[in-house]
């Protein structure tokens, strides 16, 4: 009898093991998860509500995203390997500015390559909470990823796409972006009063309405004491506009960026003239369509009127 | 079975439940799941123009310090008081 237990006991605690060992196989089959790089490193105990902390890239070809931005900007690529994917950290020096994401597109399927905004917040549930109870819908599900962060990706009440992202690092401190980084974020909306509206209750920021001189709606989100984004009505006869957030690179030359878009691949959509700070914008589009762009800004006190 | 064998059974079984164990919560992702693979990269839809701005489009950052006309409007958002000047980016620079 005691003989008896012993066996069922032995047989038990073998199919035991062996159940756990098949759970070791399978995970081990599983695709590791994407180490992203931290993005304050050093960790910093910066948190800076609603600044825009990360960009990345969905295109087609990450060897021709790569050659693009690298001959434009100066940035170098450091590959992740993925077991789904490829995915490249573009590196201005010795930070991160960039991910640039390759995804194929199905035969057929036509979709447009894009960069995605990452805003900061400090907790990413809660944001989504705020975002959904105020019109907004998820795209994809809050995720953590190691050294990271935890993010999300939502559209936002006018159509927007946009992500929060809780850094495990802390925010990046709250530097003037050198050339080749990341200066200015602009959405371009239906209603920009109720797109701003729809920010603010997210992230808390101050919005300044500004005067326009072509009599659409323009307003400036500020957090901490600096502007963070430009909220403004999609242009009157827009007849294929889409709801969207655009990026500004910062460059020493606009006129230069634009001319050397174009001969690495690109397209220029709108021609470089000068901004409200005095120094001139254009925006341009990657080999695969990407809008984003390109903004010159003088650090000096001096300030160029308009034309 | 003889006690040595037993021993060696029992040291056997804890060996396999310890690989199996820490390959479970490798395995576990960041969220109680499975291990997360990426989820990232959206493809806007196809077929809009992105340009076509008129003149006077201004998106851009102001240069900071601008005051803002007194004037009553109405919006769906709070308006930062008309006193506050508006701000602009960091003036600070690495390394400053």
């Amino acid at each position: 009898m005691i003989k008896h237990t012993r066996g069922r006991a032995l047989r038990a605690g073998l199919a035991f093991a062996g159940l756990l060992c098949l759970s070791t196989f399978l995970a081990a089959a599983q695709p590791a998860p994407l180490m992203l790089p931290p993005l304050a490193d050093p960790a910093s105990s910066e948190h800076h509500a609603g600044k825009a902390i990360w960009l990345e890239l969905v295109t087609p070809d990450l060897a021709v995203a790569e050659r693009f931005y690298g001959s434009l900007f100066g940035w170098s690529f450091h590959a992740l390997h993925n077991g789904d994917f490829e995915y490249a950290v573009a590196w201005l020096r010795d930070r991160p500015v960039a991910g640039l994401l390759q995804r194929e597109l199905k035969s057929g399927e036509r979709r447009q390559s894009a960069w995605l905004t990452f805003m900061a917040v400090r907790d990413v549930d809660a944001a989504a909470a705020v975002a959904l109870a105020h019109g907004a819908r998820i795209i994809t599900e809050a995720r953590t990823y190691p050294a990271r962060g935890r993010h999300a990706v939502f559209a936002d009440p006018e159509g927007a796409v946009f992500a929060v992202l809780a850094s495990q690092t802390g925010d990046p401190p709250d530097y003037l972006a050198e050339p080749g980084e990341w200066i200015w974020s602009s959405l371009q909306v239906p209603d920009a009063g109720a797109d701003a509206a729809f920010y603010q209750a997210l992230f808390g920021y101050d919005v300044y309405d500004l005067p326009s001189d072509d009599g659409l709606e323009h307003v400036i989100l500020s957090s901490d004491d600096y502007a963070r984004a430009s909220v403004n009505a999609l242009p009157v006869d827009a007849v294929h506009r889409h709801p969207h957030w655009l990026n500004f690179l910062r460059v020493t030359d606009a006129g230069d960026a634009a001319e050397r878009a174009v001969a690495a691949g690109g397209r220029v959509l709108v021609e470089p003239h000068a901004d409200r700070h005095g120094g001139r914008i254009a925006v341009i589009a990657d080999p695969a369509g990407a809008p984003l762009g390109v903004m010159e800004w003088n650090s000096s006190e001096s300030k160029e009127e308009p034309k | 079975m003889t006690p040595f064998n037993r021993r060696i059974a029992v040291a056997g079984l804890a060996l396999l439940a310890a690989a199996g164990l820490s390959g479970c919560v490798a395995g576990i992702g960041y969220d109680g799941g499975v291990r997360a693979t990426y989820l990232g990269g959206y493809y806007e839809p196809y077929g809009y123009d992105y340009g076509g701005w008129q003149n006077g489009y201004r998106v851009g950052p102001p240069r900071g310090g601008e005051h803002r006309p007194d004037q009553a409007s109405t919006h769906a958002y709070r308006s930062a008081p008309h006193l506050h000047s508006v701000p602009s980016l960091p003036r600070r620079t690495r390394g400053h």
